[in-house]
């Protein structure tokens, strides 16, 4: 089974390394979207069926904590797995992150095999994914 | 506000360099003020007492260098990665170093701001409150120089 991503990141080569990384992760890919921030993701969210969001957190216009507030108050997408993937080192920051529902985080720099790891553990493994969101789609 | 180390920043570049664009750096004795570089790209780490400043300035030839592998093209493919792109990369790069510097320092009140970059010729960069800058080669060539600078809030 093939899972399609979204990547939210301001920056168009951290996209592409994403993009990259997940190839190289093993990670079973579908189709891929992008968003420069988290408005515009949530726009590719109410069109697209995306069963993976990895999302940067320091955004222009709207940054991942308030992209993660704004998709937990949205009953058909509120189980999709976010994963962040950050430079930031605060503690605190990244507690909030979790507290908020995320499904984990990695910090910058990072290796692809570490990706993998994080993925298979969110999605439960490589076989045993389960669709965490309503099959009708998100619904705004 | 902590100041960070020189030998912290040296780890986190070469962590940064190693793990994210695939490329080993050497550190060598600065000449003067440092070689002028094509390149330089910022990260502010802020809190109330004041901004502590990662500046990365990059040569461009190596900037091509680390964009392309940043991005998985072609090493011989190197002049295709246009200036935004270029650009971009040396954003991230200076962001990741900050970040870094920032989790060694484990100062927790400090924030993380948004990178810049820009062309040296462009007169953006600023040298004001430099506590130390260090040189870096790659294959034995000049290839670029860390600041790092303090501004008092």
């Amino acid at each position: 089974m093939a899972y399609n991503v979204l990547i939210v990141d301001d920056s168009g080569s951290m996209r592409k390394v994403m993009l990259k990384t997940l190839r190289l992760s093993g990670f079973q890919l579908g189709e891929c979207f992008e968003a420069s921030n988290g408005r515009l993701a949530l726009d590719v969210l109410e069109k697209e069926w995306i069963d993976l969001i990895i999302s940067d957190v320091h955004m222009p216009e709207m940054d991942g904590i308030e992209f993660l507030k704004s998709l937990k108050k949205m009953p058909m997408c509120s189980n999709i797995p976010v994963v962040f993937v950050t430079t930031e080192a605060n503690e605190d920051r990244l507690k909030q992150l979790l507290d908020l529902g995320a499904g984990g985080y990695i910090r910058k720099p990072f290796r692809p095999e570490e990706i993998g790891t994080l993925l298979s553990r969110i999605m439960g493994g490589p076989n045993g994914f389960v669709a965490r969101r309503n099959s009708e789609g998100c619904d705004f | 506000m902590v100041l960070l180390r020189e030998e912290i920043l040296k780890d986190v570049i070469s962590e940064v360099f190693e793990t994210m664009f695939f490329m080993d750096v050497a550190f060598e004795e600065c000449q003067g003020a440092g070689r002028a570089f094509e390149y330089e790209s910022e990260t502010r780490l802020e809190n109330n007492e004041g901004c502590l400043v990662v500046a990365m300035r990059i040569g461009e030839k190596f900037a091509r260098m680390i964009s392309a592998n940043f991005m998985g093209i072609d090493e011989a493919r190197t002049k295709d990665v246009d200036e935004d792109e270029l650009v971009d990369c040396l954003r991230e790069l200076s962001n990741m170093v900050a970040g870094g510097c920032h989790a060694h320092a484990g100062d927790s009140d400090w924030k993380l701001g948004i990178p810049r970059a820009w062309t040296t010729a462009s007169g953006h960069g600023d040298a004001t409150g430099e506590v130390f800058h260090l040189c870096f080669t790659f294959s034995g060539e000049p290839a670029g120089s860390a600041a790092l600078r303090y501004l008092p809030g």
